[in-house]
């Protein structure tokens, strides 16, 4: 077994505010006090949701909001743990984006929490940490 | 070291794969100072699993023996203590039923993202698949 490909130099925790990604950072800080890590926190900022209820810009502004919210209470806590993080804030295509960090940070683990604040199509597992299972290049943790 | 895993469920079915989640988890292990239980679990047809003789399939199950002691071996070399399990059954619900079982305290799956029984699947194995979503435990699927 080679050691170095196996260790987890950079861990991916996209959040999106609810309990359940909250969870996920708990133990991403678990991960990280034992394999020596970097951190990285990504909110992505759903933009191909159709949204016609409110005007798109009012809504986008208040997302992007709460994005930056989200972040800032997230480092917060790792801040009180004596971690640094590197902080993303995307907008597009959850899955889409979250992979693209990954590739362009060259992650070896994500951690998410089994199901957030998106739409529930599949009823045991939420439909993007379904899909980043799916799709994603890297290993996943997944935070039940 | 905060971390609270102390032990880590590794399903085998001999596949290059599902080696290389034992090689992660032995890694895990290593840092939690956890042990691995490797289960196994012999895929049977339906009515076979209710037959108490559908368990006496003997050729077979020196084909996972075989493989268990080649896990313990891996294990043993790492200094990770690990005990081996073989069930028959259904390979998704009976891994997902040993994970649930609140006596095996199980704190940790992890799984290779493809098995065996891959073709039909192309990005996530059928049985990693089943397991993600009913084990009530984290899942660390190893791709």
């Amino acid at each position: 077994m080679n050691t170095n490909s196996n260790s987890f130099k950079k861990i991916l925790v996209p959040l999106d505010g609810s309990k359940y990604s909250e969870k996920a950072l708990q133990r991403a800080c678990e991960v990280l006090n034992a394999f020596d890590s970097k951190i990285i926190l990504l909110y992505v900022v759903e933009k191909s949701l159709p949204i016609n209820f409110l005007d798109r810009k009012v809504y986008l502004e208040m997302v992007r909001k709460f994005g930056h919210k989200t972040l800032e209470k997230a480092n917060n806590v790792l801040l009180k743990k004596g971690i640094t993080a590197k902080i993303f804030l995307k907008e597009g295509n959850i899955v889409k984006e979250i992979g693209k960090v990954i590739k362009k940070e060259k992650c070896d683990l994500i951690i998410v929490g089994n199901r957030g604040l998106g739409s529930v199509t599949r009823f045991l597992l939420g439909s993007v940490s379904n899909n980043l299972a799916q799709s994603s290049s890297c290993s996943l943790l997944i935070i039940k | 070291m905060a971390i609270k895993i102390k032990k880590i469920l590794v399903p085998l079915d001999g596949s290059k794969n599902s080696i290389r989640g034992l090689d992660m988890a032995i890694h895990i292990a290593r840092q939690s100072h956890g042990t691995i239980t490797a289960l196994t679990v012999k895929s049977v047809p339906g009515i076979y699993a209710i037959h108490p003789l559908g368990f006496l399939d003997f050729s077979s199950l020196t084909e996972v023996k075989k493989f268990l002691n080649e896990a313990k071996v891996r294990a043993a070399k790492k200094g990770i203590q690990l005990t081996g399990k073989a069930l028959a059954g259904d390979p998704g619900f009976d891994i997902a039923r040993f994970a649930n079982n609140k006596k095996n305290k199980i704190d940790l799956v992890v799984i290779g993202a493809r098995g065996r029984g891959s073709a039909k699947e192309i990005f996530l194995g059928s049985v990693s698949n089943y397991v993600l979503h009913k084990s009530k435990k984290p899942v660390l699927i190893v791709k």
